[in-house]
């Protein structure tokens, strides 16, 4: 099996710190084999969540735009690292739109009773969150993960780990980060044979699976 | 001495929980003749998120032009703001977050251009309110919303113990609210009391 992994831009702001530090989590995917793509949220055509609750009634969004087709993306996919700049102590408002979007994935699992993830499914789907941040405070990150978690959750990924630096302001750039680039990248390669050894250990117990 | 009151009903769904908190705490305002109230419900208000682009910086205006021009006069002129909106997916819903973004521009203006946001004679007469709702009944479904919260109140210059917040939650489907035992009568409540602290503030 070839390992799929998506990388989800969220900054309106191109090739800055965060999109950078995820180009190097991807890089470090592909050097390990694996099919990469990059879905940059700006440059997609969709609205955030209105809060009508359609969804918990029939499990779909009524608004068909892009935000359906990347979470049809994401489903497929074996690995998606979630990248947003901080922005006022929080994820940036265009990756919130998409993660709120999620509802519908949400009201299949806990009102429609549509969805689960089985256990096996969620170890072997990984997901990543990438971040940079100006202020050099360590609890900057705080108030992203809890939406993190809610996307991972939502999409049936394991929040697996955090590719995250702080104190952009004064480093002046993710580049001059002394470590961050570089742990993106070996946490990008290394995570492309993790996901291969659980998927043929779940294919060896689970024959019938195979074709999987 | 009037009062001016600017009031945001953040959440894309009009006249849902947490508009309809807003509303209660607005109509215990109103009651006071030196009050005049203004309410923008944010998805009318055509204001786009912050684009990242750090020109503020430089500026000391946004690049943007959209409805957050009014916005950013009316923030300034206001006496007390009050932010409603619903929690989604453990976070500030997208729409307020953008407003909140969107005060990148008073940030720079404070912390980096080292200019006045509002006149020094008027700091410590500004006063916030938070109001938030959510579908789940964790305590701590409202903790990542606050951070975010205060940073857009601090750079208007609403200091962090001049902001009040209502947060109620289990409360989810249209209407739910006013089901609720203590929301109606604890927005009423803060209604007044924020006003009267106001008023303490400005009399001379």
């Amino acid at each position: 099996m070839t390992v799929t992994v998506l990388g989800i831009s969220g900054s309106p702001h191109r090739h800055g710190n965060t999109e950078t530090l995820l180009d190097s989590f991807l890089e470090g995917a592909q050097s390990a084999g694996a099919t990469v793509e990059k879905v940059v949220l700006k440059d997609l055509d969709y609205q955030p969540c209105r809060g009508c609750n359609a969804c918990h009634k029939t499990g779909n969004c009524i608004v068909k735009d892009d935000a359906i087709m990347l979470f049809d993306k994401i489903l497929a996919a074996d690995c998606i690292a979630i990248a947003s700049p901080i922005y006022t102590m929080g994820i940036t408002a265009e990756l919130k739109g998409l993660i709120d979007r999620g509802q519908y994935l949400w009201a299949r699992k806990f009102v429609l009773k549509t969805l689960f993830f089985t256990d096996e499914h969620i170890r072997r789907h990984k997901g990543f969150f990438v971040s940079t941040a100006g202020q050099n405070w360590d609890h900057v990150f705080d108030g992203a993960f809890p939406m993190i978690t809610a996307i991972f959750n939502g999409t049936g990924f394991e929040y697996y780990d955090n590719i995250i630096a702080n104190n952009m302001d004064e480093y002046k750039g993710i580049r001059n980060h002394p470590t961050a680039m570089k742990e993106a990248f070996e946490k990008g390669r290394n995570i492309v044979g993790i996901i291969e050894k659980i998927s043929s250990a779940d294919g060896a117990s689970r024959p019938e699976k195979k074709s999987d | 001495m009037p009062i001016k009151v600017l009031a945001f009903a953040g959440s894309p769904r009009r006249h849902g929980n947490s508009e309809t908190m807003l509303d209660w705490v607005l109509g215990s305002m109103v009651e006071d003749k030196d009050v005049t109230i203004e309410k923008i419900a944010l998805s009318e208000a055509n204001v786009h998120p912050c684009g990242g682009c750090n020109a503020c910086e430089k500026l000391n205006k946004c690049i943007q032009r959209d409805g957050m021009d009014a916005v950013h006069d009316k923030l300034l002129a206001a006496d007390i703001i009050i932010l409603s909106a619903p929690i989604f997916c453990m976070g500030i819903a997208a729409q307020p977050k953008a407003l909140i973004d969107r005060a990148q521009v008073f940030r720079s203006r404070k912390y980096v251009l080292k200019l006045p946001v509002v006149p020094p004679e008027r700091k410590g007469k500004r006063l916030g309110v938070f109001i938030a709702s959510a579908g789940q009944n964790w305590d701590h479904v409202f903790n990542a919303a606050v951070p975010s919260v205060k940073c857009f109140f601090h750079v208007i210059d609403v200091m962090d113990g001049d902001i009040s917040y209502l947060m109620v939650n289990g409360v989810d489907e249209k209407g739910a609210v006013d089901k609720h035992p203590t929301a109606r009568a604890d927005a009423t409540k803060l209604g007044k009391t924020v006003i009267a602290e106001l008023k303490k503030r400005i009399t001379p």
